[in-house]
């Protein structure tokens, strides 16, 4: 789906007012994703993820290296807007991506754009906010939605373009624990009910948790990448680049240093609880002996 | 009075008047204008007013909007009746100070504020029943024999779209600054007129620096999209005429014509 080959990527930052250079933000970064697959790519402020966000929908182009979308360079200006309509975007802030006055005008500006068919526009519109969970507000006007409606109405307009990949660069970066529950919920019922292959980009650990593969970035490089079981065992590489670690699975990993035999790592709660009652169960039948 | 703003304020309801097609409604806008313009005694602007009223209760609007749109420029109307009601030559009929008022000023005064009030409610009617993307894209049909002479229809009708979107963004950005230089002392409510003038230009600059990130967040946001400035686009709702519209054609142009006859034949 996705195939990145030794990208390279430089801004030029003016030092003073006369003297400019190139800031190297993305060094190196070598990347495949399949399709069908949930990818997280962790990686504090600055670490270049957003950068390597916008290669993906060709709203930036390589200093070096290559990035193929389906096989189509992105360098090549013809397959310019078969990519960006196989490759969807969702920015961080809803307010300043969201086009329309009306929710449903917002979700058919992408199809517009294509000049399809009216009635072909009023059904994709229509799946799309079904997918979402907004059908009931499609004539609403974004103003009055809250930031994760806002959010989702941002992940329909991207959906209306009938994108095989979703890329979502920090969306839940504005919002309220609820709201981004309630964003997460949708991109991975997306991902898991539409087959759409999702590349999340955040600085929430917790939200990475349910990814198929991680990607931890940092100061442009790649510095890890795997399982989220594999990326979190590694528990002081995380610290060492200031990630924030779930709480869980920071207290499971100071129980372990502690000499409390707890598997780790620990993602979720639910599996925290299984592992303490097996520990404790575990007490129980030894002192039984 | 940022607040008060209600350009652009759609109020969704389910109506006949909704339901025309916007160049109709433009249309409907035009001749209603033009029939204030005709009118000469004052009390047709009691038959117009009823005209409007029947309108909005076609419309299912509230007659409490009716007033909301003056709101905004009652001081352009306290401005026009008091300049017109001193400064029309006539039979005098009251002498404050250096000021005489006429009977023809009070005519004058009166009927002139009643035209302005009465254009701003027909307009508000059609900002209430249109959403502004109808707007734009009946503007951009409308005038689309201007893309002949390259003017770029298309692309103002954009604008106009994405500027109404912003409009609560910005009030509401601008309420937010002003909260911010507020708690930090800046007095913007009790103070001479001078010093307002003053610290609005404080809001400027933020304001001006914050909608420059927008759009270009905005523009990238748009491009991600599809959108490219050229080429044909479709629309989901596009703009086709009715029975309905028709109808209006017709009423509206009934109207037109009895108002200029009863101008020419003179008889009130």
């Amino acid at each position: 789906m996705i195939d990145i080959k030794n990208l390279v990527h430089r801004y030029t930052i003016w030092e003073s007012d006369t003297k400019k250079s190139k800031k190297t933000v993305l060094d190196d970064v070598t990347l495949d994703i399949s399709p069908g697959q949930l990818v997280a790519i962790l990686g504090p402020n600055g670490s270049g993820k957003s950068t390597l966000a916008k290669h993906l929908n060709v709203l930036l182009l390589p200093d070096e290296g290559t990035v193929w979308i389906d096989g189509k360079d992105t360098k090549d200006a013809k397959a310019l807007w078969d990519i960006r309509s196989t490759v969807g975007m969702v920015f961080q802030n809803p307010d300043n991506q969201i086009v329309g006055t009306s929710v449903e005008e917002d979700v058919a500006f992408g199809p517009e754009n294509k000049n399809l068919p009216s009635t072909l526009i009023q059904e994709k519109v229509a799946d799309s906010l079904r997918a979402v969970g907004l059908l009931h507000k499609r004539k609403s006007s974004p103003f009055r939605l809250s930031g994760g409606q806002k959010q989702r109405v941002a992940i329909a307009g991207a959906l209306a373009g009938t994108p095989r990949c979703i890329v979502l660069d920090e969306p839940t970066a504005m919002l309220d624990p609820a709201a981004r529950k309630e964003v997460i919920h949708v991109i991975h019922k997306l991902n898991k009910e539409a087959g759409i292959t999702i590349v999340l980009i955040t600085h929430h650990t917790d939200e990475v948790v349910g990814a198929d593969k991680i990607i931890l970035m940092n100061q442009g490089h790649i510095i890890q990448e795997g399982t989220p079981k594999e990326v979190f065992d590694n528990f002081e590489l995380l610290k060492k680049v200031k990630m924030d670690v779930p709480q869980v699975t920071e207290l499971a990993w100071n129980l372990a240093r502690q000499g409390i035999p707890i598997k780790t790592p620990v993602l979720t709660e639910e599996q925290f609880v299984t592992e303490m009652m097996r520990i404790y169960e575990d007490g129980k039948n030894r002192e039984d002996c | 009075m940022i607040r008060d703003i209600t350009i652009g304020q759609y109020y969704a309801q389910d109506s006949s008047i909704h339901k025309l097609d916007s160049r109709t409604k433009l249309m409907g806008v035009l001749i209603y204008i033009v029939a204030l313009f005709l009118v000469k005694n004052p009390w047709w602007y009691l038959l117009l007013f009823v005209v409007i009223l029947a309108l909005y209760r076609l419309a299912k609007v509230p007659y409490g909007y009716l007033l909301r749109g003056l709101k905004g420029i009652v001081i352009l109307l306290i401005f026009t009746f008091v300049f017109r009601l001193i400064s029309t030559p006539g039979i005098p009929v009251a002498q404050l100070w250096i000021f005489t008022i006429t009977g023809e000023g009070i005519t004058k005064a009166i009927s002139l504020t009643v035209r302005i009030a009465l254009m701003i409610i027909g307009a508000s009617l059609l900002s209430y029943t249109s959403t502004p993307r109808e707007l734009a894209d009946g503007l951009e049909k409308a005038f689309g024999f201007l893309e002949k002479i390259h003017v770029p229809i298309h692309d103002m009708a954009v604008i106009v779209m994405i500027a109404f979107r912003f409009i609560p963004i910005l009030i509401e950005e601008t309420n937010v600054l002003m909260d911010a230089q507020a708690s930090r002392g800046v007095e913007f409510e009790k103070c001479s007129v001078w010093k307002k003038c003053r610290n609005i230009f404080s809001l400027l600059l933020p304001l001006f620096l914050s909608a420059v990130r927008r759009s270009s967040d905005l523009a990238m946001a748009m491009e991600a999209r599809g959108y490219s400035g050229e080429g044909e686009t479709s629309r989901m709702y596009p703009l086709r005429y009715h029975s309905g519209d028709r109808i209006a054609y017709v009423l509206m142009f009934l109207f037109l014509a009895g108002v200029i006859v009863m101008r020419v034949v003179n008889i009130y």
